[in-house]
């Protein structure tokens, strides 16, 4: 048995004899012993010296036991200080009363010492499991104080990492959680160097800081990445090697990447495990759905990585509309799904297209009867293509160090041509002249339209006549993925010329490529056309730079663009 | 001459849990006692008769005078009903079994000063 | 949740069966059936019969296993997926890693 620890004992008894005899008793018993002969003395000496266990008379004069025992347990407080009442009252009288009075056990009289010290070791256990109880659980509510200030310190340095982004675009809308970033969910949007908007929505496996963690450097190099005017796939790349590289290995990150192109109204489409998006189609009605086809991110090496994208046609006013799983794994009282063909019901249903978010809120309240914190969705539609979106990088130094006299050429052959993209390249080099940063999106757009016309009608040969239709769209990214998996021979070539002029300057932009060439008089005669999916780079590369000329049968074109030095 | 009503087998238990101290402990009874059976005489308030009863009781059944604490329990349960002779009775036989037993704790006194 | 594992006679392939909810609640249990043994088994088959839930931490479970057992160089089943189970497999493209039936 073990050896019962000495505890500061109180005696409230009335009676001389029956006092000297209980602490008679309790000293022997190894304990300390403090006296009062009334419930007033009772109360004032466990004020002054509060020990640790009380044997209380029921009756006294001056302030009886039940009264005393009342006080003595408001003062002790959360603590436990096991009260045990003296009586000779019967039994069942003085358990009830005893208990009423917050009496913890009543001792008979005559005292037994030996119960009287079996119920001494049972109260203090208790009382000792009441300190443990009351310490334990204000180490946990500090510990918790101390979590939710770090997740309010991660949340702010988070903001500041997303805050480059454009979500508050005209033509975005979304719904996000406040606590979004905790539950894994990342919503992030940022507009080209060409003016076309790269979308991510996001979700981590996990909760709470690991989930948070991985966001930060993903944000990063998306909004890095993009500013640069790297296209999907090597942003795509990127981000999956990042989180390979550090996240643990049972943790990645599921994800939907979108380009939007106002200019070449389309929408290219990567889905690593999220749940399907859908595109709206306005004029026919039709959800076309975009579902997962890849792994999430931060599992596949990056030999594995499959950047694939899928490309889709899309009508001024069409929309995107992507999820996350928080909807269609909402849950009702009978654990039943909400499942895709609620929501596929919540869409033939929704009659006014921009009230699809309030039709989907009120159907998954309507289901569950509360809403979910870790709700994400987000609808980007196609507007006309506008000249105002994110403005230039303005820089304050006086520009006499920039190269103002310079030339530069490139040839991308063969197997280059295959992975590498130079435009972003390109694109920096030529933002070192600071004259040309305010123009730096519609050069972007021209550098981008010109290589991509060299690369794909020129060297790869293919037809753009096929993009009438959304049929042939899905077919000319096809054999387009295709020819340039397959390609070994070909080039593409840059050449680059900067030369002062009076209190500014003139850049020549010439793009050459190794293929058949196209009937330049023909497609010169055409009028500038805005509506036809196909054919439409020419048109803009007119429209943007300067004196834009096409020779060598179509095989080289050229392009100028001028700045003068603001005073 | 009545057989004294005190259970032995308590006195024992007193004196080895009080050692040294039980002669103390004697004194203070008698002492409590003398004045217990002073205040019984001077009240006819019931419910002072019975709050010093029920004191009195706790003692005696303490010190092993099972028939005092008897007596003493019938005067706390019947305080409000008895009639004022019946109570000046009750109080009579409280002090005479006081009387009584009063000689067995003076002899536990003298033999624990001899030992 | 419960996990029983069963190694064959001649110690080269293990199966892991899967009962109840797959879940982050078994991640302890999940671990040792594999890491374990004294001998690493040359195949591995996950059954799923039984198995009434799955979600991102299982698919993370899977991962760890698939990680232990050489990645690439691997030989893991997954069988006997209920249909639930494998919808949320096809989501995340899981059948790109894992043979999945």
């Amino acid at each position: 048995m073990q050896a019962q620890e000495p505890l500061t004992i109180l005696i409230a008894e009335d009676s001389a004899a029956d006092r000297l005899l209980l602490s008679t008793i309790v000293r022997r018993q190894g304990h300390q012993v403090l006296t009062a002969a009334n419930g007033a003395e009772a109360v004032d000496t466990f004020q002054k010296q509060q020990p640790d266990l009380v044997l209380m008379d029921a009756l006294m004069p001056v302030m009886d036991g039940f009264e005393a025992a009342r006080q003595i347990k408001a003062l002790a407080g959360e603590a436990l200080v096991p009260i045990i009442f003296l009586t000779s009252l019967t039994e069942s009288e003085a358990l009830a009363r005893c208990l009423e009075a917050g009496g913890d056990d009543f001792l008979a009289k005559p005292y037994n010492q030996v119960i009287l010290a079996a119920k001494i070791k049972a109260m203090d256990r208790l009382r000792r499991l009441q300190a443990t109880v009351l310490q334990q659980r204000d180490l946990i509510a500090r510990h918790h104080d101390y979590l939710l200030n770090e997740q309010r310190v991660a949340k702010a340095v988070f903001d500041k990492v997303a805050h480059s982004g454009c979500l508050s675009a005209p033509n975005i809308r979304y719904l996000q959680s406040p606590y979004a970033l905790f539950n894994g969910d990342l919503l992030l949007a940022a507009y080209t160097p060409a003016g076309d908007m790269h979308v991510m929505l996001g979700d981590f496996t996990g909760h709470g800081l690991p989930a948070a963690v991985g966001a930060m450097p993903l944000a990063e190099v998306f909004y890095g990445m993009t500013a640069k005017g790297y296209g999907l796939a090597e942003t795509l790349r990127e981000m999956n090697a990042k989180l390979k590289r550090i996240l643990p290995v049972d943790m990645f990150c599921c994800a939907t990447l979108l380009c939007l192109s106002f200019q070449s109204r389309s929408v290219e489409v990567w889905n690593g495990g999220m749940p399907d998006g859908y595109l709206h189609r306005m004029a026919s009605g039709e959800h076309v759905p975009l579902p997962a086809r890849h792994l999430p991110l931060g599992i596949l090496s990056a030999q594995a990585f499959d950047d694939r994208t899928d490309v889709y046609p899309m009508a001024v006013d069409d929309r995107v509309f992507l999820l996350s799983d928080g909807v269609i794994d909402t849950c009702d009282a009978n654990d039943q799904l909400f499942g895709v063909e609620r929501l596929q019901q919540v869409f033939a249903a929704n009659s006014e297209p921009d009230r699809l978010f309030e039709d989907i809120e009120q159907a998954l309240r309507d289901f569950r009867g509360q809403a979910r914190d870790d709700v994400s969705m987000v609808e980007v539609s196609l507007l006309e293509s506008t000249q105002a979106h994110g403005a230039a990088p303005v820089y304050s130094d006086s520009g006499q160090s920039c190269p103002l006299d310079w030339s530069a050429s490139f040839e991308f052959r063969g197997a280059t041509l295959r992975r590498f993209n130079p435009l972003p390249f390109l694109l920096q080099l030529l933002l070192e002249v600071h004259g040309l940063r305010s123009q730096s999106g519609a050069m972007y757009s021209v550098l981008a339209e010109l290589y991509s016309n060299a690369l794909e009608h020129g060297v790869l040969g293919l037809d753009s006549s096929l993009k009438r239709d959304a049929a042939g769209f899905a077919r000319y990214y096809e054999m387009r993925a295709a020819r340039l998996e397959a390609l070994q021979e070909g080039f593409v070539r840059v050449h680059l010329q900067v030369q002062p002029r009076g209190e500014g300057g003139r850049l020549v932009i010439r793009v050459e490529d190794s293929g058949k060439g196209f009937d330049v008089a023909r497609v010169m005669q055409r009028p500038l056309d805005n509506v036809r999916l196909s054919g439409r780079g020419i048109s803009l590369v007119r429209q943007l730079g300067h004196n834009a000329s096409w020779s060598d049968q179509g095989r080289s074109a050229s392009v100028e663009f001028f700045w003068e030095i603001e005073a | 001459m009545t057989v004294p009503n005190v259970d032995r087998d308590v006195l024992d238990t007193l004196r080895e849990v009080m050692e040294g101290d039980y002669p103390e402990l004697l004194d203070t009874f008698l002492n409590d006692s003398e004045e217990r059976l002073s205040n019984l005489r001077a009240t006819k308030d019931a419910d002072q008769l019975m709050s010093c009863a029920h004191s009195f009781k706790g003692s005696a059944c303490n010190m092993g005078a099972v028939r005092l604490a008897e007596l003493c329990q019938d005067l706390e349960s019947n305080a409000k009903d008895k009639s004022p002779e019946a109570l000046a009775q009750l109080v009579a036989d409280i002090h005479s079994e006081f009387a009584d037993v009063r000689p067995v704790y003076e002899d536990e006194k003298h033999h624990a000063h001899t030992h | 949740m419960s996990v029983v594992t069963e190694v064959s006679q001649d110690g080269k392939k293990l199966t892991i069966s899967i009962e109840g909810r797959f879940d982050f609640g078994r991640h302890q249990e999940f671990r040792e059936s594999y890491e374990r043994l004294n001998e690493k088994p040359e195949s591995i088959v996950v059954d799923l019969k039984k198995a009434t839930y799955l979600d991102s931490s299982a698919l993370g479970m899977l991962l760890l296993l698939r990680d232990h057992a050489g990645g690439d160089e691997s030989d893991i089943r997954v069988v006997n997926s209920s249909t639930d189970v494998k919808k949320i497999l096809a989501i995340s493209n899981f059948d790109k890693l894992f043979d999945i039936s």
